[in-house]
């Protein structure tokens, strides 16, 4: 009897589990018609909508898919955030038959860098992460480039010379970003005050919205965040406290037209661009120095989206400067702190 | 730096967001006293908080009314730990595996729910949240105000439940029915006490308050929903329980003592306290398992914790 139920539980534990993966999988698909399509997976960790680093690439390899429908097939999963979880998400489409898999995101590294090398017919992509193998390159985001100039323009709106900045995990383009922040601001004024919050994990919201209030309660007016469900709860505290809030990867007034002063707009299309063109000439798969595809303001890929500056902290020569370091980020003629 | 940790202004945020953080730990927890008093270990409260969460929201998005979603939210918790109570009570399955098998079938339900009403979106859904309260210009009072007069009415619901908590517990044949249950049920049902009702009661009461902290989160403390929007809660919750040994009073210290690390742990890191942020990220919770290791020495486990009744066996 005892045996029955406990076998029962098991079955029950397994029915769970089986429908948490079906939930998760299973959108878009292109018609298999057999003819030489090059077939894309994209695994995206969080939702395609989150207003933020997922969203960006969806619409980014969205876009490059409508461009190239004829010779070109994507299929997009989303959610897959834990590493447990990337490895055989990612081995079930290279052996399925795509062509290129794509993982999207920091925590795809040691995945992406483990199959790869067991499948060398398939070429794989990893977004803002670290290591190469010969089937396999690095895309990401030059973010010191926008957090330097994030780190400007709270420098010349800030009122109370208190800025602050709040990141995911501290690593890889988020760690580059802080320090591109801090740069820029110190670079208006060296005594400016800094506040620095990792909240270790890019889908805590309810940290991310604590952190902020937090901030603004210590005096702190501008805050830049970078990206992600942590972004959300920036946004949240920025619009309760009244005070500005710096928007990353999409632009973000929408989420509080009074209170986000300015963003950071990432075009991914622009390296995808890059890196397909290399695939389908041939020069993808190489054992020498591979070249990391980056989005950067100097080729167009990472923009700085429209000043809303609804208090009016921000004077005409602030704004000339801000358009200044925009211009001269443009040219690659500022040096950017090295992490 | 350390200037600013001792000045009044760091002081009051940082206990206004105590009190914040301390609500979706305690409402939960105290719903969990009564089903663990009953003998039932519940793991799935994360899960049911999830759900709720995911509910309310919707039906608030959906009709505009902040109360009518607490009560959907309320009731998602009751009616989802009805399958906790089936699991553990009537088919007598180990409580461990199903509270786990909960929370992993809510994770993926409350995605699939949300994309099923709110679709692909480019903003994702916003409501207005129940806003702070100023108790007729009590929260105007400087310092003290902040801290204890300007929280939204679900903060002060959550901290009324305890002594409510307390009274029925304690001071009801209800209250007692739950720890006989717990503690013997074998004595129980042989005086005439349904040890099943009763446990079934104190799953379901267990999952209404659970439901009314994770409704908590989406339309009071934040204004949407997320899928990390729990954040391991429910998790603490249940350890806030064992903590507290099973009585209100003491979780209600507990839900605080949790909320404290979590609004001290993002505030030093905002000053620069040279300690790297993992470090102290991990506070709030080298801070559980320490208060844990003290707590859990002098706890007195209901003596059929988490031991399924049968008559038939002995």
């Amino acid at each position: 009897m005892k045996k029955m139920k406990s076998i029962l539980a098991l079955i029950l534990a397994l029915v769970m589990a089986l429908s948490l993966v079906a939930c998760g999988g299973g959108n878009e698909d292109g018609d298999k018609d057999g003819n030489e399509k090059m077939k894309i997976a994209l695994v995206l960790p969080g939702k395609k909508d989150d207003v933020s680093f997922n969203q960006a690439m969806y619409r980014g390899a969205v876009e490059y898919a409508e461009k190239h429908a004829d010779t070109v097939e994507l299929k997009v999963v989303e959610g897959v955030y834990e590493v447990a979880d990337i490895d055989p998400t990612l081995r079930e489409y290279a052996d399925n038959g795509y062509d290129v898999v794509i993982g999207h995101g920091y925590q795809f590294s040691e995945p992406v860098n483990t199959v790869a090398k067991e499948y060398p017919d398939v070429n794989f992509l990893l977004g803002c992460g670290v290591g190469v193998q010969k089937n396999s390159a690095c895309y990401d985001v030059q973010l010191e480039a926008g957090g330097y100039l994030m780190g400007v323009i709270a420098a010349l709106a800030t009122q109370s010379n208190k800025v602050g900045v709040i990141g995911g995990g501290e690593g890889s383009e988020i760690t580059r970003g802080h320090e591109g922040f801090k740069a820029g601001a110190k670079s208006i004024n060296p005594d400016i005050e800094i506040q620095e919050v990792y909240t270790g994990d890019w889908n805590d919201t309810t940290g991310a919205y604590e952190a902020a209030i937090g901030m603004y309660d210590a005096g702190v007016d501008v805050i830049w965040h970078s990206g992600d469900g942590i972004g959300l709860g920036v946004v949240q505290a920025a619009e309760e406290k009244d005070m500005y809030v710096l928007g990353n990867v999409e632009d973000q007034k929408s989420l509080a037209p009074n209170n986000v002063l300015s963003g950071l707009q990432y075009e991914w299309a622009n390296a995808l661009d890059r890196i397909f063109t290399s695939i389908q000439d041939g020069t993808f798969v190489s054992d020498g120095e591979k070249e990391t595809y980056m989005i950067n303001v100097a080729n167009g890929g990472l923009s700085m989206t429209e000043l809303n500056d609804v208090k009016g902290w921000l004077t005409e020569d602030d704004i000339a400067v801000i358009q200044d370091v925009y211009a001269k980020l443009g040219q690659d003629a500022i040096d950017l702190p090295e992490v | 730096m350390w200037s600013e940790v001792f000045s009044l202004g760091f002081l009051v945020s940082l206990l206004a967001g105590t009190i914040r953080l301390a609500t979706p730990i305690l409402m939960p927890a105290l719903g969990q006293i009564y089903t663990q008093r009953a003998g039932i270990l519940n793991l799935g409260v994360e899960g049911t908080m999830l759900m709720a969460a995911v509910c309310g929201f919707s039906v608030t998005a959906a009709t505009g009314s902040l109360w009518f979603g607490f009560a959907v939210g309320v009731l998602t918790g009751a009616l989802y730990s009805v399958l906790m109570a089936w699991l553990s009570v009537s088919l007598r399955v180990n409580q461990v595996i199903a509270g786990i098998g909960m929370n992993i079938l809510a994770t993926g339900l409350a995605a699939y729910i949300y994309r099923l009403i709110f679709g692909i979106r480019t903003l994702p859904a916003k409501i207005v949240p129940f806003q702070s309260l100023d108790f007729f210009g009590l929260a105007k009072i400087p310092y003290v105000g902040t801290v204890l007069f300007n929280h939204n009415i679900l903060v002060y619901i959550a901290f009324a439940l305890v002594p409510i908590t307390w009274f029925i517990l304690e001071k009801t044949t209800f209250g007692l029915k739950i720890k006989a249950v717990g503690e013997h049920p074998r004595a129980a049902d042989s005086k005439g006490i349904s040890v099943s009702g009763i446990r079934y009661a104190a799953v379901i009461i267990g999952g209404a308050y659970a439901g009314a902290g994770g409704v908590f989160m989406t339309i009071a403390y934040l204004n949407m929903f997320t899928e990390s929007v729990i954040g391991g809660f429910g998790y603490i919750a249940v350890s806030v329980v064992i903590f507290a040994r099973f009585t209100p009073g003491r979780a209600m210290w507990g839900a605080l003592l949790f909320g404290f690390a979590s609004a001290l742990q993002v505030r030093l890191q905002a000053l620069g306290s040279g300690i790297p942020s993992q470090l102290l990220l991990m506070l709030p919770y080298i801070l559980t398992v320490v208060a844990l290791i003290f707590a859990s020495k002098k706890a007195e486990f209901p003596s059929a914790y988490t031991i399924p009744y049968s008559r038939m066996e002995r």
